[in-house]
């Protein structure tokens, strides 16, 4: 192959990564908009967001409120941008560009399936068949030029580094806010902006050092590694229970959401640090904080829920076996498997990301004090305990000879099977409760209504008492 | 010129204008964004050569703690961070900055100078990565490596002291409601007793 050629062999794969990325995350973080709103009035028994509707003649199109995405959209476009005529023009603009490129920066290192090796994904053979051959196990295929292969990993960038650069960029995630409050010249940003400057400054201690216990077990930085020791030992939550609960209090607290929203507390400060944007400067904000949910929830399906692995699904196909013993043995193909984990590692994110919007609207917002308190006086020490304890059970695991190795396998395969199991258990009530919904009660009846009926209303129109 | 001198170019004007921006601009925010360009510029510096962890590090600590650090101090102080105007003190700023440019000239020169007549031995090809860096770090580098992080705890301990005061306990911190119940209720009983 010409020079040409191999640059367009490492190119083009690179941009349809890139694309796919980007993709996600805005088409994730538009749905997401819709999504919070949508979920936080069934949980407060509201009928939520319903009034966009495309109207052509008499075809009137509602999509649950999934309009209003495309409709916020344009508003956002076509509304005055206004700045206060003593803010510090240049900064003013710059803030809603600086919180965005952290967040998108940080896709680069997240790893969406294994590495593919172009030339297993098909053969031809003479007599014009087309065989889909599996692959080993363990062992990438290595780069060779000279060949003509190129094996593509799953990740726009594998660097060395790896989850480093996370947290280099996730440092600079405080400057647009700060930047925002300042410039704005209005004393509730400049407070929001404080608030958010000495959150996310704490919070990020905590980020740092609650992966120091996962760092080691799984001994590596490279994000790609973690996931390939994940997919053959146990995930990240089951050997590293307390740090992905801590992880994931001090992710949602970095993206800034309920209950840590301290920053823009709607009762407190307008709405903080971008109290003075409006149109699509604000928007930039608004859908930032949203796309920070998507990457939180990749960094945490990669680090802790295993990334692209399904149970028992390896890269040569399903193994299900514990210990030595293996049940199951079935080669799959190449191309099967690796669709497969990729929907995987998007069907994973989703989920995380619909849980994140859950505990928004599950939990009250916390005061300073207990804030900081929780940071600094809870779950640093909570870390640094773990740091401890992962390094002496680590030590006594390693010392204690092949009787304890294998029994620990066999308990990696279990919760692999754990997992499975579940896992199947949704699905299954999912599509029931599709096929055959429970029945509805004729009157939505909650507990304002009940209270309604004491005070001497009746229990079908509360609106009397 | 090929594309890794197009690269360090580009990182190394960005730099330069951050580092002006950082001294000349009047505004004290200006001045710490500048500062961060600048910091970004080395890192990306450092990536061209090679050295990930030095860059990845430089962010962490330069742009993601010591600049924000700065900008929590200037949105403390708010329109006060303004920048000296008089002529008071002129001559030691000028001073400093004289001395500044002289050894740094001078370090620049030597380095050229002593470059000129040693090679400098290539590198393997892991340099730069986190292994490489760990082993340097704890094997060769143990001893200076254990004394700056005494260094630090020192200066953390000491913050801490400071931050803390004569009294004990934080300024301004707040009690929590059972103390101040139990509080008034000795305050209570200490009155009744009394009474």
């Amino acid at each position: 192959m010409t020079t040409s050629q191999i640059m367009i062999a490492v190119i083009v794969p690179a941009l349809v990564k890139i694309l796919v990325m980007i993709g996600f995350v805005f088409n994730v973080g538009a749905l997401l908009t819709w999504l919070d709103r949508r979920q936080g009035a069934m949980i407060q028994d509201r009928v939520g967001p319903n009034r966009a509707v495309f109207k052509l003649g008499k075809f009137e199109l509602r999509a649950a409120g999934l309009l209003h995405t495309a409709a916020d959209g344009l508003k956002f476009f076509f509304k005055e941008d206004f700045m206060p005529p003593k803010a510090d023009k240049l900064l003013f603009s710059l803030a809603p560009m600086v919180v965005m490129i952290p967040v998108l920066a940080i896709l680069a290192v997240i790893p969406f399936g294994d590495t593919v090796c172009p030339q297993s994904l098909w053969h031809v053979t003479k007599d014009g068949h087309m065989i889909f051959p599996a692959v080993t196990r363990l062992g990438v295929c290595g780069a060779d030029p000279a060949n003509n292969i190129f094996p593509i990993p799953m990740q726009i960038a594998t660097l060395n580094v790896g989850i480093l650069y996370v947290f280099a960029l996730a440092g600079q995630g405080i400057v647009g806010a700060a930047l925002a409050g300042y410039s704005s010249d209005n004393k509730f940003s400049l407070m929001g902006a404080l608030r958010a400057a000495s959150q996310m400054v704490s919070y990020e201690v905590v980020l740092g050092m609650s992966l120091i216990g996962a760092f080691m077990l799984y001994g590596t930085l490279r994000i790609d590694e973690m996931v390939r020791w994940q997919g053959e030992n146990a995930w990240g939550v089951f050997v590293q229970p307390l740090t992905f609960f801590v992880f994931f209090a001090a992710a949602v607290a970095e993206s800034k959401r309920i209950p840590f929203d301290l920053p823009e507390a709607e009762s407190e400060l307008v709405s903080g640090y971008f109290t003075e944007y409006s149109g699509m400067k604000f928007g930039m904000f608004y859908f930032a904080e949203y796309m920070e949910v998507a990457t939180s929830s990749m960094l945490l399906v990669t680090i802790f829920l295993g990334g692209w692995n399904l149970p028992f699904l390896h890269r040569d196909g399903l193994t299900i076996s514990f210990g030595t013993t293996t049940l199951v043995h079935q080669l799959l193909p190449h191309i099967w498997v690796t669709i497969f984990q990729v929907l995987t590692f998007f069907g994973k994110v989703l989920f995380l990301c619909w849980f994140q919007c859950f505990v928004r609207w599950s939990l009250p917002r916390f005061r300073y004090d207990q804030l900081m308190k929780l940071c600094w006086k809870v779950l640093l020490p909570i870390s640094l305990a773990n740091i401890f304890l992962t390094g002496i059970i680590f030590m006594a695991i390693d010392n204690a000879g092949a009787d304890v190795a294998a029994g620990l396998k066999i308990a990696a395969d279990v919760t692999q099977a754990l997992v499975a199991l579940t896992i199947t258990y949704f699905v299954l009530r999912g599509i029931i409760g599709f096929i055959r919904p429970s029945k509805h009660t004729p009157w939505v009846v909650g507990s304002s209504a009940n209270q309604a009926e004491l005070a001497g209303g009746s229990k079908e129109s509360p609106m009397q008492a | 010129m090929n594309l890794a001198q197009v690269f360090f170019f580009l990182c190394a004007a960005g730099t330069l204008v951050g580092a002006i921006a950082a001294v000349a601009s009047k505004n004290p925010i200006r001045g710490a964004l500048g500062l961060m360009v600048m910091i970004m510029g080395i890192a990306a510096l450092y990536l061209g050569l090679g050295a990930q962890f030095l860059a990845a590090i430089q962010l962490i600590v330069y742009a993601g703690a010591v600049v924000v650090l700065f900008l929590f101090v200037i949105m403390l102080l708010g329109p006060d961070a303004t920048s000296a105007t008089d002529m008071r003190g002129l001559a030691p700023r000028v001073l400093a900055g004289v001395l500044f440019a002289v050894t740094g000239g001078a370090a620049i020169s030597l380095t050229i100078a002593v470059s000129k007549h040693h090679m400098i031995p290539r590198v393997g090809p892991d340099f730069g990565g986190v292994d490489a860096f760990g082993r340097e770090l704890f094997s060769t580098g143990i001893v200076p490596f254990e004394l700056s992080s005494a260094l630090l705890m020192v200066s953390v301990i000491g913050a801490i002291a400071i931050a803390r005061g004569k009294h004990g306990g934080l300024p301004g911190e707040l009690k929590s409601a059972d103390e101040i119940r139990a509080s008034l209720a000795a305050q209570a009983t200490s009155s009744e007793e009394h009474g």
